[in-house]
């Protein structure tokens, strides 16, 4: 859908009110047009986007439309999240989920603050994925499971795992099976986060790379989203955080949620950035948003 | 072990279909000259060429076979990415159908402007600035324009 003129004009005033005396400075910069989001929604504002949402919110839902595995039409509207927990026999998610549980004992041996550094304090791991990315104010910056993994391990231990890598992506599996189920609550009430929900709002409509396209580009209504692009198709961004880390078939790895922008970044024929990266995390933020009221679904398998 | 139920089956046979499809890795290039979404970073702070109303000059010169190539290799044009064209397979679906574009009456010139650059007729056009930002090189475009006007 292209906005209509009246919203044109009135985007064009209230962007000339917005910009102030650094316009200027500002170098030439092309966004897609901006989808309607309300991120008060989650994960419902998927509802009036792409309207897939009913056909994969519940199990009932996804065995019912069990059909349109592999139809190469209708299978998008599906979101893949036929590919979670449970629902494929043998998945090797679990595996990694075990590794990363046997590892954590590992650490835990060594030294159990450890542990207790990875749970805030508290006694297990019990549903706290479902509240990251949250701002931490001692560190002065938003934490995702990720980096709060590369931060234990560095500050106890004194020991590298860094984000993106297998050892993080395995801990961090572990840690959100942990919250399998619990709906995904990141705090709007938190200022820093609403602020990094906006950054990262704006990221995902910013056209970059060679090819000049936004996130926008392939994941709004109206764009790429649910037509063919060769041999995929783009789906809906709504709920894709709560599957995440996630284990990629075709590479046998797990992949966190920031190497798939990464990824998706590479198609773009722009610079990646790296794991942890101030962007990605903004992004992660923006993306998680869109999936609170949704439970946390791993292991999964894309 | 768990018994294997028919819906559990059949995407446990989608895992293995996907595990077929896994899409070569693009080549790491140097994106940089190019905007990206880092703060910090040069390419952060770079604009996005603008549209840019490019005349071909000249007689068309192109050669459709080469245009072909061009048009569906992944590395090149890739414009099977978003349409049909002749003679291409797992085409997508997102831009016009370019399979008879031949018989469609326009000229070498509006047609070699649109690929240059698409935004000078649709500032929110999906369609890469395929010139403007050397995705293509001038004789390639030629190629690709013959290559169209050659699709009947
Ligand atoms: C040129 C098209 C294109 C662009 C641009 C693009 N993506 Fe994607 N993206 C895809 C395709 C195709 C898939 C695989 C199908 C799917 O799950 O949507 C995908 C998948 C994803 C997934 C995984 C979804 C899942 O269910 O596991 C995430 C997350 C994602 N994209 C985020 C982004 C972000 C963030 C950006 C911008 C930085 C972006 N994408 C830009 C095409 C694109
Ligand atoms: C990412 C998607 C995308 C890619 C890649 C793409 N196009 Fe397009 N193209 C479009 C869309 C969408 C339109 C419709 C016009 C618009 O929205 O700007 C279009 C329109 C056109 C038209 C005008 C058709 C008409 O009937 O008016 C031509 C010609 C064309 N494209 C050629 C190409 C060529 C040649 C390439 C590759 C070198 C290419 N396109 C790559 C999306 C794309």
């Amino acid at each position: 859908m292209r906005p209509n003129m009246p919203v044109l004009a009135l985007a064009a005033l209230l962007s000339l009110g917005a910009l102030g005396s650094a316009a200027a400075a500002e170098p030439y910069r092309e966004h897609y047009p901006q989808a309607r989001i309300d991120p008060a929604r989650g994960v419902d504002g998927d509802i009036g986007f792409s309207d897939t949402l009913p056909f994969w919110r519940t199990e009932a839902e996804l065995e019912r439309n069990a059909k349109w595995v592999g139809d190469p039409h209708e299978q998008w509207k599906l979101n893949w999240k036929f590919m979670d927990l449970d629902r494929v026999e043998l998945h090797p998610g679990h595996l990694a989920v075990d590794e990363g549980e046997a590892m954590a004992a590992r650490l835990g041996q060594r030294s159990p603050a450890f542990l207790l550094c990875l749970a805030d304090g508290g006694k297990d791991l019990k549903g706290r994925a479902a509240a990251y990315p949250k701002y931490d104010a001692m560190l002065g910056r938003i934490v995702t499971v990720e980096s709060h993994i590369e931060h234990c391990a560095k500050t106890v231990l004194n020991e590298e795992i860094r984000q993106g890598s297998p050892a993080n992506n395995k801990l961090a599996v572990y840690f959100k099976s942990q919250s399998a189920g619990t709906p995904i609550k990141v705090d709007l009430g938190d200022g820093k986060l609403m602020e990094s929900y906006r950054r990262g709002e704006k990221l995902f409509y910013a056209k970059t790379g060679q090819l000049n396209f936004a996130c926008a580009t392939c994941h709004v209504p109206g764009s790429i989203m649910g037509h063919k692009l060769r041999g995929e198709t783009p789906t809906t961004p709504f709920a894709d955080a709560a599957h995440y880390p996630t284990y990629r078939t075709p590479v046998g790895a797990l992949e966190s949620l920031q190497e798939r922008f990464a990824r998706c970044h590479s198609q773009m024929r722009t610079l990646q950035l790296k794991p942890g990266d101030p962007a990605y995390v903004d992004l992660e933020v923006f993306m998680t948003v869109l999936s609170n009221g949704y439970p946390v679904s791993v292991p999964s398998a894309r | 072990m768990r018994s294997l139920s028919p819906r559990r089956a059949a995407f446990g046979i989608l895992l293995l279909a996907a595990a077929g499809q896994a899409a070569a890795q693009a080549p790491a290039a140097d994106y940089a000259a190019y905007p990206c979404l880092s703060y910090s970073l040069e390419c952060g702070k770079l604009a996005t060429r603008r549209p840019q109303l490019k005349q071909l000059d000249g007689a068309l010169n192109g050669n459709a076979e080469k245009g072909k190539q061009l048009a569906q290799a992944r590395n090149s044009g890739n414009c099977l990415a978003c349409h049909v064209m002749k003679g291409g397979s797992q085409p997508g679906t997102r831009g016009p159908d370019l399979s008879h574009y031949g018989n469609a009456g326009r000229s070498d010139a509006e047609t070699y402007s649109m690929i240059h650059d698409m935004r000078t007729r649709n500032p929110d056009t999906l369609m890469p600035p395929f010139g403007t930002n050397a995705i293509l090189s001038d004789p390639e475009i030629r190629d690709i324009v013959a290559f169209l006007q050659a699709s009947k």
